[in-house]
């Protein structure tokens, strides 16, 4: 288990520990996706600006983003951490902040929901062998109904507010960031990370929680299409089939099937890993995306999951699709040129291929290494 | 570096980040090709490997999370999500017996 894993101070042991954190924030989102995107659809349809608006079905959007997706964020939450009695308390407590604040609180479930499910873990654990027999029905219960009325109530008096003050503050800098044009300058960062397999712990675990925020104010929001744009993976994808190394040319068109269509984006980070100096391409095009998304005002209504153009073209809010689409198509382009440049444009294939082969070579060496090292680290693997 | 005879696996976990995308279409893909093997093809969240999984393939970049997860098991790590040798070594090896090494 964990606690027999010491992360090595550099390198993949560090790299492991930002994975599982942001596992962690993703794992509370990403088995919820389909009620935000339902959420997102009854948005784009039924809100005064929307394609059929009605305002009978329009009063569905503020109960939902208000209490639904928190409280399905808090109940997934506790359930990571200490099964169905850990949601169940989760919920209760998530219960707490949402009352106790005006913004969506996706933040507040994100820390609430485990939160409460961490102490009835260890208030079970610890009166677990001291319960008489014929009353664990009656103890559970209301270990889990007293607790969870305490954290809702210290919920809504105070980290509620707490919490509205600081979801609030990430709001005003992600607004200036996007108000002094910098919010391409993510690329640099998000791209690399993807890389890293990163993607949905910045994804789910940041943007997607902010953006839902922005999007229960605008109806629309840019922070959706920072990490989630297929383009730029498209791009890159395609200058392999033009110009990679040519034993690996006949994987391309299912990658790049899976990669856009399908919006799996784990597939093209190998075919980076193997050339990373493709990743300044995927930075380009990022950056060249968020670009066009910011100038052209686009946004989406709801997390993009999986990161497919059928995902975007859905989730477009109406008259939204010139913007969207033009940073997509503007990405992958920019994307493949730069690729397309770093692989030498297939020139110099020869050289490439004798160099590919000792890439290779070395990442095996590399990743046998690493295996012995893991050993080190796990003394119980061997 | 644990090593497993093929004739012992009984459950084979594909595992990624989330446990939604790509591991469930790895998964799909390794199901079909075992097809006919009493085997049996899971995907899970890279956090969530079960315990009794004798086999574990997951992308290199999340193979020290996998060990982590469940110390002393076999992880075969990948490097590409289509046709990567080293998932191929590892069906081959259930289908035709012989050992596997991760």
């Amino acid at each position: 288990m964990a606690t027999t894993y010491i992360p090595t101070v550099q390198g993949t042991g560090v790299k492991a520990t930002i994975q599982r954190i942001g596992g962690h924030l993703a794992g509370m989102v990403m088995p919820n996706i389909g009620a935000f995107i339902a959420w997102g659809l009854i948005t784009a349809l039924f809100i005064p600006d929307g394609w059929i608006p009605n305002e009978k079905y329009a009063a569905l959007v503020g109960p939902i983003i208000t209490y639904l997706l928190p409280i399905l964020i808090g109940y997934t939450g506790g359930r990571l951490v200490h099964g169905q009695r850990g949601a169940v308390i989760g919920a209760v407590a998530t219960m707490g902040v949402v009352v106790g604040s005006d913004v969506p609180m996706f933040l507040g479930a994100m820390i609430m929901g485990p939160l409460a499910a961490f102490l009835l873990k260890q208030i079970d654990d610890r009166i677990q062998d001291r319960i008489r027999e014929g009353f664990e029905m009656l103890v559970d219960n209301f270990t889990l109904g007293i607790l969870g009325a305490a954290l809702a109530v210290f919920g809504v008096w105070g980290v509620g507010p707490v919490i509205d003050n600081v979801t609030n503050w990430f709001g005003d800098r992600v607004e200036n960031l996007v108000d002094n044009h910098v919010i391409p300058l993510a690329s640099i960062i998000i791209e690399p990370a993807k890389i890293l397999f990163l993607n949905n712990a910045i994804n789910h675990g940041v943007l997607g929680p902010l953006g839902a925020a922005e999007a229960a104010d605008k109806g629309k929001s840019i922070l959706f299409m920072l990490e989630t744009n297929p383009g730029p993976g498209l791009g890159i994808l395609l200058a392999y089939f033009l110009f990679g190394p040519k034993s690996l040319r006949p994987t391309v068109p299912a990658a790049i099937i899976i990669q856009f269509l399908g919006g799996i984006h784990e597939i093209y980070f190998p075919y980076v890993l193997m050339k990373p100096r493709l990743i300044l391409a995927a930075i380009a095009g990022g950056m060249s995306g968020v670009a066009v998304f910011e100038v052209t005002g686009a946004g989406l209504v709801a997390t993009p999951s999986p990161g497919s153009i059928f995902a975007y073209l859905a989730e477009t809010p109406k008259g939204g699709y010139f913007g969207v689409l033009a940073g997509v198509i503007i990405s992958c382009a920019v994307s493949m040129a730069v690729a397309s440049a770093l692989l030498g444009f297939g020139r110099s294939e020869q050289e490439e291929e004798e160099a590919s082969d000792e890439e290779l070579a070395e990442a095996q060496e590399r990743s046998r290494q690493q295996k012995a090292e893991s050993k080190l680290d796990a003394p119980a693997a061997s | 570096m644990a090593t497993i005879a093929a004739a012992d696996v009984r459950k084979l976990v594909v595992a990624c980040d989330a446990g939604m995308g790509s591991s469930v279409m790895l998964a799909s893909s390794v199901r079909k090709q075992l097809k006919g093997t009493p085997i049996e093809v899971e995907h899970t969240p890279v956090d969530h490997i079960p315990h009794d999984a004798d086999v574990i393939i997951c992308h290199a970049g999340l193979a020290d999370r996998a060990r982590s997860v469940v110390p002393g098991r076999v992880v075969v790590p990948f490097q590409l999500f289509i046709g990567d040798p080293a998932v191929t070594r590892v069906v081959n090896a259930l289908k035709t017996g012989g050992t596997i090494d991760g």
